[in-house]
């Protein structure tokens, strides 16, 4: 099965931050592939490169080296953003708008015909629960609300694809619980989900396969099943020892 | 320095500051005269920059009587300089070219030819023709600024002499013109300019040849507490003074009283040849003679 | 096309749901109205003063519009992190930068013609005359004028971090230019070089914004300007604008943004 996310030997460097100093490696080589129709989750620690690796794909960092393809297409091309959607870990939209005309401006920013916009917009506002809320300025909600927003804005263009950093952040369980519904339903579709997470029971529960990355290098990639059979752990317990985690002895 | 010295260094400052504008305030009324006692908010707001937005909007009334066709600075500045380099010129040649008419057209041309194409495009979008406010009451538009710069500064006198004489003469707005400039008087008590201008309306629009004598009289005698011993006396004024006193008194017969006026013009005149002219003519018209005549016997 | 349309219309949409239009409008109409209510030598025929101070006030309001809100634009996108969500769709840099430009421009036109209205609605009424074409003419000057400052305003906000850096800067050109731009060949002239040549290289590069000055020209009421030049004028603010655009793209192009 062909991958429709794809990253070969990407590099990515940022500028120190005092003055002469060397430059930070944020991506090293990495060589990453998601296929079609399975969910990803994407985990690392803190500073890792999770969101550098997602900033890479949506075309917001060039990297130094290397090349990151969606759909076969190099995420430099804008039409290779074409069929996916993007839901940030820091969900601000703009406030000055409703629900409904948010969505209504990321479906003309694809083109949607007007008709169908009204259809999805329909659809996708009762999808999230945030139907009773469409006519409220975004800067009324919660944020919870806001997260379902984004999740709204994500879905608009019915995407192939999805990029999640962090879905669940600052959710309560109730919230947590709907957003895992929304991406097994997903699934069920036929998408691709790629996230990242720190919540690793969720990433077991929900993810076909993970990626472990560690200051800037892919540590460890495969089949959640696979990986917990083969260090004979649960998900945790293999991210924190690949990571190199170890135990502060009690005095 | 501990905080107990600070705090006292500071009240003794506090002290002092109070204690030195204390004493000033008295002085500084003096310094400044009349135009110390500030009335209105504007005046209070503005201060004595006040003059400079009252000199602004004199001008603006000017700029609008030309509908708007003014030198800028830049304008003036460059007008200026041509007329210094034309000067010199004119000093090496030793011909006169002062006075022809082409020369007095070009001092209404300030913007001169185009100096490049930017310049040439620009024109477009700017008044470039020199007409003058002069139909149907046109003239008012100038009034609002006149008024305004009279608010700001009371103590132009020329701003009420101004917006008088166009309220009287061209709008046929003689109360409100005399109204404005009594305002003016109140403000300026010893102005000979707002008097001689309160004479005019009296006599040309009024027709009440007895109340313009009295105010020109007054005027004539403000203008020799005021101006008589200043190094450079405004003369002008003094001439139209006395020409309107001795027309006034010739047209009301009062011809003894026309001569004098005349002689007395004579001295300030700057033609005084002319002035000579017509005391002669005085002298010898029929109610001169008239009044030299001897009484005839009973 | 199209997505520069869409966020020229959230532009837009933000101007008319701030308070600022609102809060200058009602200032210009107030102080409009009081001074027309203001007795002058009991004439109430004087119009000229009344068009000065409206149109004044209406230039002042339209810059601090245009600059304002461009200055806000992309640096708020940025600071809000709205601009990840955006730019994750087949959305370029130059569609961002387009479509903020645009969208400013058009709120400022939106914004003058209601300024506009209002002014021929107050001078028409007290003069008897309704010299329609001429208001129009002036508007458009004044639209074609702000496109210029909305461009240069759009560089700012991706050259300058700061909104209120980029803002005085913006106003202190603007106005520096309405000013003194005209006349810089006059001092050009009398100057010794090589500061001569430096002020002239400067007359002929800055974008001359007094050309869109009118005022006088309706106060006075004089004739219309003729059709070709407004053309050529429209044409010149349309090179400007394109200039100062171009430029914002080639910046923000290379800007890294972190999600």
């Amino acid at each position: 099965m062909d991958a429709i996310l794809r990253t070969e030997n990407l590099r990515v460097e940022f500028r120190a931050r005092e003055r002469g100093g060397a430059p930070k490696l944020a991506l090293k080589n990495l060589n990453l592939s998601v296929r079609a129709g399975e969910i990803f989750g994407f985990l690392g620690p803190n500073g890792a490169g999770k969101t550098t690796t997602m900033n890479v794909l949506l075309g917001f960092v060039t990297p130094r080296s290397g090349n990151a393809f969606l759909f076969g297409v190099n995420v430099r091309e804008p039409i290779a953003r074409q069929r996916i959607g993007y839901l940030p870990e820091l969900t601000y939209y703009y406030k000055f708008l409703t629900a409904e005309e948010l969505l209504r401006f990321y479906a003309r920013v694809f083109g949607i015909p007007p008709a169908e916009t009204e259809r999805r917009i329909d659809r996708l506002l009762k999808l999230v629960e945030l139907d009773p809320a469409r006519k409220q300025l975004i800067k009324t909600y919660s944020k919870g609300m806001q997260q379902r927003a984004g999740l709204a804005q994500a879905l608009i263009n019915n995407p192939d694809l999805l990029i999640l950093d962090e879905p669940t952040s600052g959710l309560d369980p109730l919230g947590r619980m709907k957003v895992r519904e929304i991406i097994q339903r997903l699934k069920d579709d036929g998408k691709t989900v790629f996230f990242s997470s720190h919540e690793l029971g969720e990433v077991e529960t929900v993810c076909d396969r993970v990626g472990i990355i560690n200051q800037g290098e892919l540590i460890a990639e495969g089949r959640v099943a696979d990986l917990t059979r083969e260090h004979h752990a649960n998900l945790e317990q293999v991210f924190l020892k690949l990571i190199g985690y170890q135990p502060q002895a009690v005095a | 320095m501990t905080h107990r010295a600070a705090s006292l260094s500071l009240a003794l400052l506090l002290g002092a500051a109070f204690g030195l504008s204390t004493w000033l305030q008295p002085r500084a009324l003096d310094w400044r005269g009349q135009r110390a006692q500030a009335g209105s908010l504007l005046e209070v707001l503005l201060g004595d920059g006040r003059r400079m937005f009252a000199n602004h909007f004199f001008t603006k009334a000017d700029v609008y009587l030309h509908s708007g066709y003014y030198p800028s600075l830049f304008d003036q500045a460059k007008m200026n300089c041509e007329g210094q380099r034309a000067g010199t010129a004119h000093d090496a040649e030793s011909g006169a070219a002062h006075t022809t008419p082409a020369h007095d057209e070009d001092a209404h041309d300030f913007l001169g030819k185009p100096t490049d194409w930017l310049d040439a495009f620009g024109r477009k979008f700017r008044i470039t023709e020199h007409t003058h406010l002069e139909t149907n009451g046109a003239e008012r538009e100038i009034l609002p600024w006149l008024k305004l710069s009279a608010e700001l500064d009371p103590q132009q006198v020329e701003t009420y002499t101004v917006a008088a004489y166009w309220l009287r003469a061209k709008l046929g707005k003689v109360p409100e013109a005399e109204e404005f400039l009594r305002e003016g008087l109140r403000a300026n008590p010893d102005s000979p300019e707002i008097l001689f201008e309160l004479g005019c309306l009296l006599d040309e629009n009024r027709k009440d040849a007895t109340r313009a004598r009295n105010v020109w009289q007054r005027a004539l005698r403000k203008w020799q507490k005021t101006e008589a011993a200043k190094a450079e006396p405004d003369k002008f004024l003094l001439d139209r003074i006395l020409t309107s006193l001795a027309r006034l008194e010739e047209r009301e017969g009062n011809v003894a009283k026309a001569i004098e006026y005349s002689i007395q013009l004579k001295t300030v005149s700057p033609h005084p040849e002319v002035i000579e002219k017509q005391i002669e003519e005085l002298r010898g018209s029929p109610r001169q003679a008239a009044t030299n005549a001897p009484a005839p016997p009973r | 096309m199209n997505t520069s349309f869409a966020l020229a219309r959230v532009v837009i949409q933000e101007l008319y749901r701030r308070k600022d239009f609102y809060v200058l409008f009602v200032l210009t109409a107030v102080i409009t109205v009081v001074l027309g209510s203001a007795n002058v030598f009991n004439d109430d025929k004087i119009v000229r003063y009344l068009k000065e101070i409206c149109l004044l006030l209406i230039w002042v309001s339209s810059l601090v519009i245009a600059i304002t809100t461009t200055a806000r634009q992309i640096p708020a996108e940025r600071e809000s992190r709205t601009i990840f969500p955006l730019l994750a769709k087949p959305v370029t840099r130059g569609h961002v930068i387009a479509g903020k430009a645009l969208g400013c421009w058009l709120a400022t036109g939106l914004a003058l013609v209601v300024f506009y209205v209002f002014f021929a609605l107050v001078t028409c009424l007290r003069e008897g005359q309704w010299p329609i074409a001429q208001y129009f003419q002036a508007l458009w000057l004044q639209w074609m004028m702000l496109a210029v400052v909305v461009g240069m305003a759009t560089l700012g906000s991706v050259v300058f971090s700061a909104t209120s850096s980029n803002a005085t800067i913006c106003f202190v050109v603007v106005v520096g230019i309405l000013l003194v731009g005209g006349h810089l060949n006059t001092v050009a002239m009398q100057q010794p070089e090589p500061a001569s040549s430096l002020l002239y290289t400067l007359y002929f590069a800055i974008p001359h914004l007094e050309f869109y000055d009118v005022r006088d020209l309706v106060i006075h009421n004089q004739k219309l300007i003729g059709g070709l030049d407004c053309l050529l004028a429209t044409l010149y603010a349309a090179v400007y604008t394109a200039f100062f655009l171009v430029a914002a793209w080639l910046v923000f192009r290379r800007k890294p943004l972190s999600a």
